[in-house]
């Protein structure tokens, strides 16, 4: 009995002085940045319906998804962004952000170290759990909510509200609407391609049609041949031949990837069915569109281009309609179809927030 | 010593009924658990033959390698020394199937995973006579037939083997050994689990078997009356080596059986010429 | 007395076979196309007879191209699940075995997964793009293979108890191996292989690959069928098994070679689906007895019966969408195991 006893307390000894040196690293390794100067708040209520208390002026931002990275850049805000996630690849200048681990499973250790005024998450992909973990550590997490583009922008908006930037938050949402309104213009009266939106081949995954996505995909005037409430629906390739929609749209990092899955599905024995495989329209868009954030007007420019180059001329846009020639539902079919993709960063935008 | 005994050839079976059978020479056994420690249990170089028709009893406390030497015998461990014939043939180096084919071993039966008939399991003897994929023919089912009726069992044929009682498996095991139609029938303790009158029935069926159909049967046992009554030979081991190998009135005799079995007993000669033994108590 | 005979096995296979005809026929006939079965037969008919190479009825392209080798998929991997299933119940003298249960499956997924991660680097043909996933998660199996057989040894022959320790603890590892790799898969390639870990059959294969499936089918499960009788006599006992005349260390290989193979086959192909190698033995054994030289043939039908119907199910219960089918053997298998497990206890 009394060894035991003398042992456990050696133990929580040495335990406590292994915890005490191990706690000790990260914050030696840190440089302790100071405590936000201006302790001023106030209460908002976010796109969750959360009533949260954050800073007037929050100067040390940290952000747990990578739509949300690209929206602080386009604001102008990045030099307020102290810590992002694994994942925010976009612009290439987030990549050097102090990284603070993965969206659902983000290191609640790191995040603190970093003394965040303010951590961004979006409703979509980010955990309830890991909200409650910041209200307890008592950081003031502020959710975003965006189901189609209408709400991208207005979250856009409401973020540059939050940070204190509304005129750049309102100059940048109205470039992107008068975009958005050129191409429905451009788009207008020519009917709709039908699309197939490919999210993943084996098994095939489109995407939903109350997604953002699908919203995307009617700004470029595609509408997507899945009907179903789900996010992420299977869907039966007996189906998708049957409606026989007339391009298949990828998302790539790299055009060559991309064409590379298409031309290994083109061999499959029941993918040949689908005549936008035999006569090779597929169109092929960045990944943008997979993220609720303002590059995705890119993308369905982008897809636009793809799907209806006809529409799109030299001269600037018409006030009327600018397709004269009959409308065709889609390009000959002996012509196959132009992937126009360039491979330079999607940066108009950018230009707009400086 | 082993050039004295003749082997016969294959298909010499004019003098089958005087011949030695099974013939045991020299054979020694040693297991080591790991290859490179010392051996833990050996058996001692021992010899003995036997004939057709004749019951053998391996007689001795626990651990004395008697159903080492079984295995020996049966084919199922390679001895270290010395050799085991069959009717000319070392044991060991037959081919599985034909082995079944003149070996039959009934021991304690391991548990059944699927429920089964017990014709079904009678069935299982005629296995060793088949090639790859076969089906059981018209003589395959006769001879299972016969085997249930020379065990006294043939009303189980369709019983399930887990819904009869410990006696009535027992025969059906026996059954099942006889189907294979050996030369030699070996018994791993089969009175174990036997009431008094099961055990003589068992006995008595197998001197019968024996003398029937020209079975060599051995038997293991630590049964000394049982071995005294029925066996033409007794082999007495203890602890790895052999003691005495004869007829059971010169193998149980008293000083030897009480050094073997530490127990005060005394030996009396049946009418019949067979030992009996008494045990008293130890005070 | 009533031994099996070659005719009543003929006879009850054939049954069976009827059966499974049957349900493909109606397979054919279900799905998010509508179908008229006289249309169809006659377009087959023409089809067989090199008479046309177009079809008659509309949709009679999308049923041949897309539900018939999706139909036959189901057979040949029901059918393999099953025999691999009744195999290593033998084998492993355990009626809890499936095939999944030596870590065959998780080595093909890990495989399946450093494909689809490799893939990305690599520069290939189409046609080799299209086969690296399969081939990938055959590899995996493959390994997997050859190091339980490894672990699983004693004395230099597979030992029953061993063979089943050593799988599950590679089955374990290669989870966790299996998991860390996920992490660090993006988000697309999450939500795909995870659908493919619950069994899906709506690929379309390479018709290459089909016909290497079925070769290795019928040689696969060929050589576990001349292994029938000894089979039957190994789980009466090992020991017993040997002095019956079996010769159980050359059994006990080919056995776990060819179920290995099998199951190595049809995970490849079709991801992890479950229930059908546990269940399908277990009811065949109720209806037609513990006799392997019956139980395995109809191991083979009967698997292929409910595979067909479940993936049947799994594409039109929630038509246009596709469920994984193996909710679908979920959702029926854990119900009639309970009921099974009942009936073991009565």
């Amino acid at each position: 009995m009394q060894h035991g006893f003398a042992n456990a307390m050696r133990r929580a000894r040495v335990l406590g002085l292994a915890g005490l040196l191990l706690g000790a690293l990260p914050l030696s390794a840190q440089t302790l940045a100071p405590a936000p100067a201006s302790p001023a708040t106030r209460e908002v209520v976010d796109e969750a319906g959360r009533t949260v208390r954050v800073p007037l002026l929050p100067s040390r931002i940290v952000s747990l998804a990578p739509s949300l990275t690209e929206t602080l850049y386009a604001l102008g805000v990045q030099d307020r962004l102290v810590g992002d996630t694994d994942y925010c690849d976009f612009p290439p200048d987030a990549q050097k952000k102090q990284k603070v681990g993965g969206i659902i499973n983000p290191n609640l250790e790191e995040i603190a170290a970093l003394h965040p005024d303010l951590v961004l998450v979006t409703k979509e992909i980010n955990r309830l759990e890991t909200v409650r973990a910041l209200d307890a550590l008592g950081i003031p997490a502020y959710a975003t909510h965006s189901r189609n583009i209408d709400d991208i922008l207005s979250t856009t908006q409401k973020l540059a509200d939050l940070l204190g930037v509304t005129e750049t938050g309102k100059s940048l949402t109205a470039d992107l609407r008068a975009r958005l309104a050129a191409l429905h213009a451009r788009l207008e009266l020519l009917p709709p391609s039908r699309v197939l939106f490919v999210v993943w081949t084996r098994p095939l995954i489109s995407v939903g049609k109350n997604t953002f996505i699908a919203d995307a995909l009617r700004k470029a005037d595609a509408a997507s041949i899945v009907d179903a409430t789900q996010d992420w629906p299977q869907m039966n390739l007996e189906e998708v031949v049957r409606l026989q929609p007339d391009y298949l749209v990828f998302t790539a990092s790299h055009a060559e990837s991309a064409s590379r899955d298409f031309e290994s599905l083109a061999v499959l024995p029941g993918w040949k069915l689908l005549d936008a495989v035999r006569n090779r329209r597929f169109a092929v868009i960045s990944d943008a569109v997979n993220r609720p954030a303002p590059r995705i007007v890119s993308a369905i420019e982008e897809l636009a281009r793809q799907l209806h180059p006809a529409a799109f001329q030299e001269r600037p846009v018409p006030e009327e309609p600018a397709v004269p020639a009959p409308v065709q539902a889609n390009p000959p079919a002996a012509a196959p179809a132009h992937i126009a993709f360039n491979a330079q960063p999607f940066g108009e935008e950018l230009a707009c927030a400086r | 010593m082993s050039s004295a005994l003749r082997h016969p050839l294959p298909g010499d079976t004019s003098r089958a009924t005087t011949d030695v059978r099974l013939s045991v020479e020299q054979v020694s056994y040693a297991y080591a658990p790991n290859p490179s420690q010392a051996p833990l249990f050996t058996l001692e170089a021992m010899s003995f033959q036997a004939k057709p028709g004749e019951l053998v009893a391996i007689l001795g406390p626990n651990a004395s390698g008697k159903s080492t030497l079984l295995k020996l015998i049966s084919g199922a461990l390679h001895p270290l020394s010395g050799r085991i014939f069959l009717n000319g043939f070392e044991t060991h180096s037959l081919p599985v199937k034909t082995r079944a084919q003149r070996i039959a071993l009934v021991q304690q039966e391991s548990r059944l995973l699927f429920p089964s008939h017990a014709w079904e399991f009678v069935m299982q003897g005629r296995h060793a006579y088949g090639g790859g994929l076969r089906f059981e023919s018209q003589e395959d089912i006769l001879i299972a037939k016969n085997a249930l009726a020379q065990v006294g069992a043939a009303e189980l044929a369709d019983r399930w083997m887990d819904k009869i009682s410990g006696g009535e498996k027992q025969r059906i095991i026996l059954a099942r050994a006889l189907a294979q139609q050996p030369l030699l029938l070996l018994l791993d303790e089969p009175t174990l689990h036997l009431d008094i009158g099961a055990q003589v029935d068992l006995l008595e069926s197998l001197r019968r078997l024996a003398a029937q159909n020209r079975y060599t049967v051995v038997v293991v046992t630590h049964e000394l009356n049982l071995a005294g009554e029925y066996a033409d030979q007794v082999v007495l081991l203890q602890r790895g080596k052999c003691l005495r190998v004869g007829p059971p009135a010169t193998v149980l005799q008293r000083e030897i059986l009480e050094q073997v079995f530490q127990a005060p007993l005394s030996v009396e000669m049946t009418p019949s010429g067979r030992p009996r033994v008494t045990l008293f108590s130890n005070k | 007395m009533r031994p099996l005979t070659l005719t009543r096995l003929l006879i009850r296979c054939g049954i069976l076979a009827l059966i499974l005809f049957a349900v493909v026929v109606v397979a054919m006939k279900l799905g998010a196309v509508q179908v008229s079965l006289y249309g169809l037969g006659k377009d087959l008919l023409s089809v067989l007879l090199h008479r046309t190479t177009n079809l008659s009825s509309d949709y009679g392209m999308i049923v041949l191209g897309i539900r018939l080798p999706r139909i036959l998929l189901a057979v040949f991997v029901g059918a393999s699940l099953s025999v691999a299933g009744v195999s290593f119940q033998a084998l492993l003298r355990n009626p809890l075995a499936d095939p999944y249960v030596l870590g065959i499956s998780s080595g093909a997924a890990l495989g399946a997964i450093v494909a689809l991660i490799v893939e990305a680097r690599l520069d290939l043909t189409p046609e080799m793009a299209g086969l690296i996933t399969p081939v990938g998660a055959f590899l995996g199996a493959a390994l997997t293979i050859a190091a339980v057989y490894v672990l699983g040894r004693r004395d230099g022959q597979i030992d029953s108890t061993t063979l089943l320790l050593g799988g599950i603890i590679t089955a374990s590892f290669l989870q966790a191996v299996i998991m860390f790799l996920m992490t660090t898969l993006s988000g697309n390639n999450l939500r795909g292989s995870a659908f493919w870990f619950m069994g899906d059959l709506s690929t379309p294969q390479p018709r290459s690959l089909l016909y290497f499936l079925s070769f290795g089918f019928i040689l696969a499960a060929g050589a576990i069928y001349t292994t029938a009788s000894d089979l039957n006599l190994l789980l009466a006992g090992e020991k017993e098994a040997m002095h019956l005349g079996v010769d159980v260390p050359r059994v006990r290989i080919v056995v776990y070679i060819a179920a290995s193979i099998l199951t190595g086959l049809a995970v490849s192909v079709s991801g992890t689906i479950g229930y059908v190698g546990l269940l399908v033995p277990h009811v065949m054994r109720l209806i037609f007895g513990s006799d392997h030289r019956m139980l395995i043939p109809a191991s083979a039908l009967g698997g292929a019966i409910a595979l067909v119907i479940a993936d049947t199910l799994a594409r039109t219960v929630t038509s246009p969408t596709d469920l994984p089918v193996g909710a679908m053997t979920a959702l029926a298998g854990a119900p009639l195991f309970i009921y099974l497990l009942r009936r073991r206890m009565a």
